[in-house]
Parts: C-alpha cells; sequence; structure tokens
C-alpha cells in the first residue's frame, strides 16, 4: 500500500512549494488516477515518489509497504518495487537497449536477493514481452530511446516497467503525444500488469487515457493539493466541466 | 625570438644521455651526424615551454621534471603471457600480425599462416635499415626541422630512437589481417624509450595498422615514452590507423604523427590515450594529392592529475579534400585535458570539406579541459566547421537509469561509456573496437 501523508515538496532553488499537503492512499489491486491542470503538481509528486534530485520533500511522509521512500536513493526505490514511467523517457546514445534492460533487471535481481537471469532465459522473456507491445528486435537492438517515436517510446517504457516487475506503477503523462492506436497498446500493457499484488497511480492531464485504463478512484490535484476525489465518473465530470472550478478555489 | 634560460634536470639529463649512450646507438654512414645535429637543435631550443604557442598548455620545462635513462634489454621472453599481461585478454588475442618491439628494440614477430610477408606487405627493424647505407628516404625522415620551437619531440627522436618498424604494403595489396606494432616497456625501473614506425602504403593498398604503447612491471606505471610514427598514404589507398597507449600517472608519452595524403587516399586514424600523467600526440597531417578523406578521432581518459595533449595541425593545400577530427575527453579529479586542432586550408584548396569536434565530459569540478580550434581559411569556396563542448554527466539520464534499479557507479559507468561510444565506434574493425572498449572500461573501473 501507498501511504503518503502531509507531503510538502518544493523543488531546489525555488522558494515556493509545489505540493502543499498531498494525503493519498493507494491500497494494493488498485489503480488510482490524479488528473489535474497544468502546473498543479502532478509531475512532482511522481519524482518525489522515483526520488529524483532536486525534488525536496520538506514535510510529510511517502510509505511504500509501511517504509518511508525518503531516505533511499532512486535505484533503492526501484529494488522496494517502484516504477515510473516517464512523461519524455530520455534518450541514451550509445546504450543498447538490450544491454540496459539487461543491467536492470540483473541489478533488481542482485538487490531483491534473487538469481540473475541467464542469457537464454533473459532472451526469451525478454522476446515474450516485446512482441505482447509489438516491439521488434530491431529496436532492441538500437540504443535506448534514440530516434525512437513518441510511441515507440513510451511502449519501451511499458515493456520496461513489465520487465522489472514492480509492485508500484506510476506511470507519468503516459498518453501525451500519442495517437489513439499508441493509446490503446500501451494501456492494454499497463492493464495486464494489474493484479491484487500490485498499486497504479496513473497521472493524466486528459481523461481519454482513463477510457482505457479504468481507474478505481480518480483525485484531482490543483495548487499542490488534492481538492477532489471521486469514481471513475470524476473523470468524464472533469471532461466536460474542465479544471475551471479548482483553480479558482486553488487560488 | 628566442628566450635564453638555464637548462633544466631535464634537459641536462637528457645531453648527458646522449653523450653516453650516442655511440651504441644503430646507424652508420651519416646516421650518427643525423643525431648529432638533431640533439643540438632539441638543445639549441630545449623543451618546449608556455611561451611557445602550440606549447601554452603543455609545458615540457615545467611538466618533465627529470629523463629516465635509456631501457636496457628485457630479459622476459615474448609469449602469450607477456603480450596478455601488457595488452589484456581482447587484445592480446586479436587476430593479426604482431610485430613486436620490447624496450626500444625489435624483438620477434608472430604471423598467422597464409599472411607471411612477402608481395603484398613486408617490414623490417629500422635499425636494420639505418645499418644499411644509401636509404635516402629514409635520411630524408631524420632531417631537422627548420622551426626548431614545433620540433623538439621530432629531434629528441631523432637523437634518441633505438629501433621501430618499418612497414611497406603493396600497391594495390589488401592484407586481410590488421597489423600490430606492439611496443612494450619493460623494467623493474623507471626508463625512457624512443621508437620510430615508418608506414608507407602504396597506391590502391588497403590496411589496418595497430600501434600500442603498453608497460609492465614498473614500466606499466612509471616509464618516458617518445614515439614518432611517418605514415604516408598513396594514391587510392585506404589505410586505417590505431594508436593504443594506456599507463598510470608517472608515464610520459611524447607522440607524434606524420601523414601524408596522395590523391583519393582515405585515412582513418584513431587514437585512444587511457590514463597517462602527461601525453603529448601531436599529429600532423597534410595532403599531397586531391580529393583525400581523412578521418581523426580520438578518446581522452584522465583521472587524478592526468595531463593529456591532443594537438593537430591539418594542412589542405590541395582541391577537395575532407577533414573529419572528433575527439573527446574524459576528464576526473585534477586531471586536465587539452584540445589543439588547427586546419590550415591553403588559398588553392578550394572545395575542402572540413569539421571538427571537441568534446570533454567532466566528472569533477577540479577537472579542466582547453579546448583551442584554429581555422586559418585561405580560399574561398569551402565548407568548414569546428565545435567544442564541455559538459558534466546528464543528471536527468543518471536519474533514469537509477529509477530503473541500475545502482549510481553503474548508471555514471554506463553513460561515460555512452559519451566514449560514437569516438570508439570510429574504428571499424569489431574486434579492434572492442578491445578499445575493454581498455575504456578497464580504465572506468579503476574510478568506480
Amino acid at each position: 500500500m501507498l501511504e503518503i501523508t502531509d507531503l510538502t515538496v518544493r523543488i531546489a532553488d525555488e522558494e515556493k512549494e509545489i505540493l502543499r499537503g498531498i494525503n493519498l492512499t493507494v491500497p494494493k489491486g488498485e489503480v488510482h488516477a490524479i488528473m489535474g491542470p497544468n502546473g498543479s503538481g502532478k509531475s512532482t509528486l511522481a519524482y518525489a515518489i522515483a526520488g529524483r534530485d532536486g525534488y525536496e520533500v520538506t514535510g510529510g511522509d511517502i510509505l511504500w509497504n509501511g517504509q518511508s521512500l525518503l531516505d533511499m536513493e532512486p535505484d533503492e526505490r526501484a529494488a522496494a518495487g517502484v516504477f515510473l514511467g516517464f512523461q519524455y523517457p530520455l534518450e541514451i546514445p550509445g546504450v543498447a537497449t538490450m544491454t540496459f534492460l539487461r543491467s536492470a533487471l540483473n541489478a533488481l535481481k542482485k538487490k531483491r536477493g534473487m538469481p540473475e537471469l541467464t542469457t537464454p532465459e533473459f532472451l526469451k522473456l525478454i522476446r515474450a514481452k516485446a512482441a505482447e507491445l509489438g516491439i521488434k528486435d530491431e529496436m532492441l537492438k538500437r540504443p535506448l530511446n534514440v530516434g525512437f517515436s513518441g510511441g515507440e517510446k513510451k511502449r519501451m517504457e511499458v515493456l520496461q516497467m513489465s520487465m522489472l516487475d514492480p509492485q508500484l506503477c506510476v506511470l507519468d503523462e503516459t498518453d501525451s503525444g500519442l495517437d489513439i492506436d499508441a493509446i490503446r497498446i500501451v494501456a492494454e500493457g499497463a492493464n495486464r500488469m494489474r493484479g491484487p499484488d500490485r498499486a497504479m497511480l496513473v497521472i493524466t492531464h486528459y481523461q481519454r487515457l482513463l477510457d482505457y485504463i479504468v481507474p478505481d478512484k480518480v483525485h484531482v490535484l490543483s495548487g499542490g493539493r488534492i481538492v477532489k476525489t471521486g469514481g471513475k465518473e470524476l473523470a468524464h465530470e472533469l471532461e466536460k466541466s474542465g479544471y475551471a472550478e479548482f483553480t479558482g478555489k486553488a487560488a | 625570438m628566442s628566450v635564453v634560460a638555464t637548462r633544466t634536470e631535464a634537459e641536462e639529463q637528457l645531453a648527458r644521455q646522449f653523450a653516453k649512450v650516442a655511440p651504441e646507438l644503430p646507424g652508420g654512414a651519416w646516421v650518427p651526424a643525423a643525431r648529432l645535429a638533431a640533439m643540438r637543435a632539441f638543445g639549441d631550443a630545449g623543451l618546449p615551454h608556455r611561451r611557445i604557442e602550440e606549447w601554452k598548455y603543455t609545458d615540457l620545462r615545467i611538466r618533465l621534471k627529470a629523463a629516465h635513462e635509456r631501457a636496457g634489454c628485457s630479459q622476459r621472453k615474448v609469449d602469450a603471457g607477456l603480450l596478455r599481461e601488457a595488452l589484456g585478454e581482447e587484445l592480446a588475442s586479436l587476430a593479426c600480425i604482431r610485430l613486436v618491439l620490447v624496450n626500444g628494440r625489435y624483438v620477434s614477430s608472430s604471423v598467422p599462416v597464409g599472411h607471411e610477408p612477402g608481395e603484398s606487405w613486408k617490414f623490417d627493424s629500422l635499425a636494420a635499415v639505418l645499418g644499411r647505407p644509401n636509404f635516402a628516404w629514409i635520411r630524408h625522415s631524420f632531417e631537422t626541422a627548420d622551426e626548431a620551437d614545433g620540433a623538439a619531440v621530432r629531434h629528441l627522436n631523432s637523437a634518441f630512437v633505438s629501433d621501430g618498424i618499418v612497414l611497406t604494403v603493396s600497391e594495390g595489396a589488401k592484407p586481410a589481417l590488421p597489423i600490430h606494432i606492439v611496443s612494450i616497456i619493460d623494467a623493474d625501473k623507471p626508463v625512457a624509450v624512443t621508437t620510430r614506425n615508418i608506414v608507407r602504403v602504396g597506391a590502391g593498398a588497403k590496411v589496418t595498422v595497430i600501434e600500442s604503447h603498453i608497460g609492465v612491471s614498473v614500466s606499466k606505471n612509471e616509464r618516458q615514452v617518445t614515439a614518432l610514427t611517418e605514415f604516408s598514404v598513396g594514391d587510392g589507398a585506404e589505410a586505417h590507423h590505431i594508436q593504443l597507449v594506456a599507463g598510470g600517472a608517472d608515464v610520459v608519452h611524447l607522440g607524434q604523427w606524420d601523414v601524408s595524403l596522395a590523391a583519393t587516399a582515405a585515412y582513418r586514424g584513431f587514437q585512444l590515450t587511457a590514463g597517462i600523467g602527461l601525453a603529448r600526440n601531436e599529429s600532423h597531417v597534410s595532403f599531397t594529392g586531391p580529393d583525400a578523406k581523412l578521418d581523426l578521432s580520438g578518446l581522452m581518459l584522465g583521472r587524478g592529475r592526468d595531463h593529456i595533449d591532443t594537438t593537430l595541425v591539418v594542412n589542405h593545400t590541395t582541391t577537395g579534400c575532407e577533414g573529419r577530427e572528433l575527439f573527446k575527453a574524459v576528464l576526473d579529479d585534477r586531471a586536465r585535458a587539452v584540445f589543439q586542432g588547427k586546419v590550415i586550408v591553403a588559398p588553392e584548396a578550394q572545395k575542402t570539406d572540413g569539421k571538427q569536434m571537441a568534446q570533454a565530459l567532466m566528472l569533477s569540478e577540479d577537472a579542466e579541459f582547453d579546448s583551442k580550434p584554429e581555422l586559418e581559411i585561405y580560399a574561398d569556396d569551402v565548407a568548414c566547421g569546428h565545435g567544442s563542448t564541455a559538459a558534466e554527466l546528464d543528471a536527468d539520464m543518471l536519474f533514469y537509469l537509477r529509477s530503473r534499479g541500475i545502482p549510481l557507479a553503474d548508471a555514471r559507468a554506463m553513460l561515460i561509456e555512452s559519451f566514449a561510444a560514437d569516438a570508439l565506434d570510429k574504428i571499424e574493425n569489431e574486434e579492434l573496437r572492442e578491445a578499445a572498449r575493454a581498455i575504456t572500461v578497464g580504465w572506468l573501473g579503476v574510478a568506480a
């Protein structure tokens, strides 16, 4: 279970706090959506969970399975089961996708006290997962994300997620820049990850993605606070009325 | 203008050593006089220092504290064990023709069956060639340069050179295997070695030549090498030329390449300099015929107080030639890399196409990268450009890798490899590229 209590976060070098007291609980087995206007702090929340440098937690806590993530390095959080799907996955020239995936997987296995995969085991696993997402061998041979289209990058994020087998999946604007076919593929990949042992936090500006990844709960984030929580129908209401009501309230 | 200065300790030592060893150095007929003239030319100018523009970042008067004694013979046999120790597993197992110098003397060759020297290629030791009279073209190689300022390394080399390889690839010949000239230094005390390789690639030929300068025993981390390579590429010939230098904080490597390219020749040069306390690799490229292609690149890896200087002078004197230069540096601690890239385009060198790039990855706030590109363009119909960058590891990329569970040290190593990759990718021979990558990764491993 993910439990976020009274979380305040500011970005280094900036006085103002971006998150101003977030309280959020996502039990295992549930998918929660965070919706909100631009600048409401959605990505800040994602980065705070994953432990990005420069996102300074000034108050509150983030507990995952009862353990605080705050003192952990990003790779330790990954080992604890946290996965962040990036809004803008980075291109890493000169690092082959396969090499990267294998290093990441084996690093996690090592930290989790599990045996590393042999080469045949790894190849078998990655081929199966890649096929599910329509990722061709040729893409796996290229440097990580280099020259990939927006859709290919997001599919690669989902491939990484399914390979690394996290228990807490945070998807940051996974739908941004994607056409409807690409959204469907990515959402199917994410839906395959749903299960009783996994919690998922889907961050999005638009309701569209939530037609495919149907959430158990929807939270509206505005001005660094969660201003409303509801069921999946809340997403549809927002689609009609927009965020004006909340931005007004927050200001 | 000459600056009158007292001789440094190293200059004194070099003069004394020359007096002592000159009678034993190889070469009959004109050679002793040529050596003496070179030593005088060196003595007149002294070690290059910062007031000489080409040496402004690498002051040898200050940096070269002492000149080690000339290396004696090594007792070790050249066998698989020595090669593995010197070159590492990957480079030692490279499929190639191997010509081995130990302590500056040609010792042995290993040539796979079916690749023997003969009509296609042949070699001789420089010492043997110098022992014969009437080698006019070799004599030319020993003449002193007019401008004493830029020629210190050449003069020192001419004075002290003990041996090297004279390699000839015949017109139209295409030796299937790379030819690897290995210079190993093995001594139980600090020593100096001076070698010169002369490579001549005939018209229409195609060859890969590797030069490695490596030490074992005490010499692994402490040695002084002066190495000169003259490399000429004939009409329409294609040559790949790779230099690998690895060592430690007390290694001095003064290297010079003189490359000349005939019409439509294609030459690709690469220099890996890994962890050298004081390295200067100076390359001079001249074009003797039109439409030749030059691709010169390198990777400098420094930590501690390493000082690695790459200086290029590319002289476009004829039409339609292409020049590509890409040099990268990875610098940690207080290491310093210097890149000086002078490209001269003469008035008659129309249609010259030149691009130069120097990039440094700074792993420490105390590291320093001095980049001095110089374009001197006297022709009006040319496309020439240069760029230079110095950057730290990308924090966003680091976070991305770490968020996938990769520990900080590994993520850093991955990004450093990633930075180095496009320089290493200039090495076409895959096996050799992997060997160079292994040297790079090995160097990184020490850092972590």
